[in-house]
């Protein structure tokens, strides 16, 4: 299923108001999930990659979110993707519901269950790695936070994937700027990512995570690399609700007010017009 | 009864299942030596995977390969792995139910010379509470080969405990390890000793010595090498016959096998004595002679006599 790139911004502006309408009703992050939505949209739907449609199949490239808080965005565009149905994004973070508040395997196409920060990368490390081992043609991308990098444990699989050469290995770096106490620069800077990167021997690129026709060119291009590619792609956090954008106490809501919702449903609604 | 290296008989039971099994990896962290993986590694250099000195990173590879199929042997001291790993080991291996065997060497005040930081006293406090996990403690270099080959039968995940040093070998070789289940190395009716690990060698000296016939007592000896699952229906039998129990183990007091042991007796409401013999909340030290460190801490053939004199009374 591949969708043009007018389809697929109405679709991440569907996503914007299915993801706003859970955490409404469930609380839960919420930032996040808005910065680095289009990134997964691009991964799903754009055609790049190999993710079948209702179902996984064992032949799909491998996506894993390390940062598990992500959840409803993933949610969403997987209930999109047809693995489920989308009534279900009701039940996030109920009890015995299999939408974790953060990402699990309980639910259908959701291949790791995160939550503490950092162990994402090594994993889809290991995935890579067995693929290279077993000569299977599929590449395993991995979805990072900026602020997830002041965890040492990724620059330790950093270094392990430029030494076995995983080349079938993509991490994108959902560069927002900011986590639960303020901004990336001021709890611990992360600098030149990108600098850094290079550095530890992997190919960098960068982009703006909301520009469909970027993202897609870029993922063409590290399909080719002969090394780990890292991708740090720009966002803007809390996307699409243009108040809470840059606001770093959105990174995760509890009792999101009604005037909040109306005014937010509203910008997005704007963009479905 | 001869030494033999527990840590020697693990490297050549994996390098010999490897050679059939192309399912088996080694995920290692600079220890690759000291694990006895030579051969292994130069065998199998494409399943050898060498990630460096990072426990955490090491771990969630090493799930990730399993994610993928294979049987993933993750291999370290246990000062350093489930420890620097824990929160790795409970997320990426055991939230996943991942195929990751978790091999922690030098476990115990056994590790002797390296002193506190090294003689890891609370690696089966850290396992046994992790659902998912298997946990394992082989008595010797004998019964350590029939726990490898026992869990590559199974896709689960595990720790298993290993020392330093050559230790006894008193595990009867026509004997079968099966998990989940203990074996009785002496029969008695006065008393019930559970261990783990090589320390129940100086109960089977006290037995084997002729100083238990001595003294008139005699002994249900249980070799709990399956921590996890335990042997429930061996030592409530066991307990219930001779009304004393003592549980010896080269680990902390808290978290450990007498732990486990007593919560299963009081929840069948089983009425016993007990003495725990393990390490009581300190911290080990260097020696180079770990038998020093034995009788220090309380672990000793003296103090185990003791213990048996006191509740046989």
């Amino acid at each position: 299923m591949t969708l043009s790139t007018s389809d697929l911004q109405k679709l991440s502006w569907q996503a914007r108001l299915d993801i706003l309408d859970m955490i409404y009703k469930n609380d839960g992050h919420f930032g996040g999930p808005l910065s680095c939505l289009d990134i997964l949209i691009s991964i799903y739907f754009s055609g790049i990659f190999n993710f079948s449609k209702n179902k996984p199949s064992v032949k799909d490239d491998n996506f894993i979110l390390s940062a598990g808080h992500l959840a409803p965005a993933l949610y969403t565009v997987l209930a999109h993707k047809g693995y489920f149905p989308k009534k279900r994004l009701d039940t996030f973070s109920h009890f015995k519901s299999p939408l974790q508040s953060h990402a699990s395997t309980s639910i259908t196409g959701v291949l790791y269950s995160s939550g503490c920060l950092g162990q994402g990368l090594s994993f889809a490390s290991g995935l890579a790695l067995a693929d290279l081992h077993d000569k299977k043609k599929r590449t395993t991308l991995c979805l990072t936070t900026d602020a997830e990098h002041q965890e040492g444990q990724i620059w330790e699989a950093i270094i392990f994937a430029a030494k076995y050469k995983l080349k079938n290995l993509i991490n994108i770096v959902d560069r927002n700027m900011y986590q639960i106490d303020g901004s990336t620069e001021d709890v611990m800077p992360l600098g030149d990512l990108a600098g850094k990167y290079i550095r530890f021997g992997w190919t960098v690129k960068e982009v703006d995570g909301h520009d469909y026709r970027k993202l897609a060119k870029i993922f063409e291009l590290s399909k080719q690399s002969d090394y780990p590619t890292c991708i740090i792609a720009h966002t803007t956090f809390a996307k699409g609700v243009p108040f809470a954008h840059y606001d770093y106490t959105y990174h995760d809501v509890k009792n999101l007010d009604d005037n909040f919702y109306k005014l937010a449903k509203q910008e997005i609604a704007k963009h479905l017009n | 009864m001869p030494n033999t290296s527990i840590r020697a008989s693990f490297g050549a039971t994996l390098t010999k299942l490897a050679k059939t099994n192309k399912n088996i990896f080694v995920v290692n962290v600079d220890l690759k030596s000291s694990l006895h993986l030579n051969e292994f590694a130069l065998s199998y250099p494409k399943r050898f995977i060498e990630v460096g000195v990072a426990e955490a990173n090491a771990t969630a590879i090493a799930a990730g390969l399993a994610k993928s199929g294979k049987t993933v042997f993750l291999t370290s001291f246990a000062c350093f792995s489930p420890a620097i790993n824990w929160a790795v080991i409970k997320q990426s291996i055991c939230y996943q139910n991942l195929n990751v065997k978790v091999i922690g060497s030098h476990s115990g005040l056994m590790s002797g010379s390296l002193g506190a930081t090294h003689q890891m006293l609370e690696d089966i406090a850290l396992t046994r509470c992790l659902p998912n996990m298997e946990v394992f403690s082989p008595a010797d270099s004998i019964e350590t080969g029939k726990i490898i080959s026992a869990v590559t039968r199974t896709k689960k995940p595990c720790y298993i405990r290993l020392v330093r040093p050559d230790t006894p070998v008193f595990f009867p070789p026509r004997l079968s390890f099966t998990i989940g289940k203990s074996q009785l190395l002496s029969t008695g009716k006065d008393l019930t000793i559970i261990f783990h690990g090589p320390i129940g060698y100086q109960a089977v000296d006290l037995i084997n010595s002729g100083w238990t016939k001595a003294n008139k007592i005699s002994i249900d000896l249980v070799n709990a090498s399956s921590i996890k699952p335990l042997d429930q229906k061996t030592i409530i039998t066991s307990a219930k016959k001779t009304k004393a129990v003592i549980v010896l183990e080269d680990h902390q007091k808290i978290g450990g096998l007498g732990e486990a042991v007593t919560s299963l007796l009081l929840q069948n409401t089983i009425s016993t004595k007990f003495i725990h013999l393990a390490v009581d909340n300190q911290f080990g030290q260097s020696a180079k002679d770990y038998q020093k460190l034995y009788n220090f801490y309380s672990l000793g053939p003296d103090q185990l006599k003791s213990a048996i004199k006191k509740i046989t009374k």
